[in-house]
């Protein structure tokens, strides 16, 4: 893909906000999720929403109330937590070179979910470096809100929305996969890279449907690099940033 | 919530954001050390590799429907043909995304009827 700066014709905030709106089919519904699960598990409504403002990590908030509702010992639900977001280790570095110098960028680090690495991933390299941090905090802050705001009304009135539309909480995620999609896509520049991508792609569907979703995430991928490593093609690649 | 467990959510809270948080100072320590004029070719290898191979698991990971089913699964191939269709027409990301989402909906919407 290309890593030719494109300047961007709004303003940076707003156009990460606008690029972040697909995001929000996944973010919301999930949200509600939580929030009414963690009211089932005991929790009031203000604790769940400062769970999802403090913690921010979908699946691991889930396995959070999840172990502390069966009693699980404290220390281990902290560690278990911990180690399902594990995989976030590898993904400031990935963004590291596109950042610029402002202080902001650590701070801003508590919204670098899955998904905007997915997003800042592909964006940043294309956007002038002047717009890159208006353009991450606009895009970050929309998907942090909206995380809180499903939790909120998950919390308070979850149970209501989930019988009059149950439709919208089956369809709107998948906004996802479909994001992700079209993030992956043009990373298929080469043989080689399509070997890679798409054994990563099928070890992590293996691995969801054997109940390893979190597991499957860095297995895949570490599967995928090595897959890169070891085959190589005589023929020159297309194109591509990696290689 | 117990004194306990409000210490547990902080404990984690604050363990996430260092994993996210303190990759990125060691990167940054490490580019400025390189000092290199190509930002991208201070990255090692790795994690160059790492970064995309990581979207390309989420989006298998997203890609199995939570209630896997006949329908569920043609919805998502019709669904993914479509982000795709649309992403190649468009080269952007919303209308994509909007397409895929609309076509999975629409697939869910008449089977079920």
């Amino acid at each position: 893909m290309t890593t030719r700066p494109h300047a961007l014709s709004t303003s940076p905030w707003l156009a990460g906000m606008r690029e972040a709106i697909p995001l929000l089919g996944g973010y919301i519904p999930v949200a509600i999720s939580f929030g009414l699960i963690a009211i089932q598990a005991g929790f009031t409504a203000w604790e769940a929403t400062l769970i999802s403002v403090l913690v921010y990590a979908g699946a691991s908030q889930f396995l959070f109330i999840g172990m502390v509702a069966t009693g699980s010992p404290l220390w281990l639900v902290v560690a278990m937590t911990l180690l399902i977001n594990v995989r976030h280790l590898v993904y400031a570095p990935n963004l590291a070179p596109w950042l610029t110098a402002s202080r902001h960028w650590p701070w801003l680090m508590h919204g670098l979910t899955d998904q905007i690495f997915a997003l800042a991933h592909s964006r940043l390299p294309q956007l002038p470096e002047h717009q890159r941090l208006g353009w991450y905090t606009g895009a970050a802050l929309l998907a942090w809100a909206s995380w809180i705001a499903g939790t909120v009304l998950g919390a308070v009135a979850g149970d209501w929305l989930m019988t009059q539309w149950p439709l919208l909480g089956e369809v709107m995620p998948f906004a996802l996969p479909a994001l992700f999609l079209v993030l992956v896509v043009p990373r298929f520049t080469s043989r080689r890279w399509t070997l890679a991508l798409s054994l990563t792609i099928a070890m992590a569907m293996a691995c969801t449907l054997a109940g390893l979703t979190n597991l499957g995430i860095p297995l895949s991928a570490l599967c995928g690099a090595l897959c890169f490593y070891l085959v190589k093609f005589d023929t020159r690649p297309t194109g591509g940033s990696h290689e | 919530m117990s004194n306990a467990l409000w210490l547990a959510v902080l404990a984690s809270a604050l363990g996430t954001y260092l994993i996210r948080v303190l990759p990125l100072l060691w990167m940054r320590r490490r580019l400025r050390r390189l000092d290199g004029n190509d930002n991208v070719d201070a990255m090692p290898q790795w994690l160059g590799i790492l970064g995309p191979l990581m979207i390309a698991a989420l989006f298998g990971v997203s890609l199995v429907p939570r209630d896997p089913s006949a329908t569920t699964w043609l919805a998502t191939a019709i669904g993914i043909a479509i982000t795709l269709l649309v992403w190649y027409r468009k080269r952007s990301l919303g209308w994509p995304v909007a397409a895929g989402v609309a076509a999975y909906g629409v697939i869910i919407v008449l089977v079920g009827m």
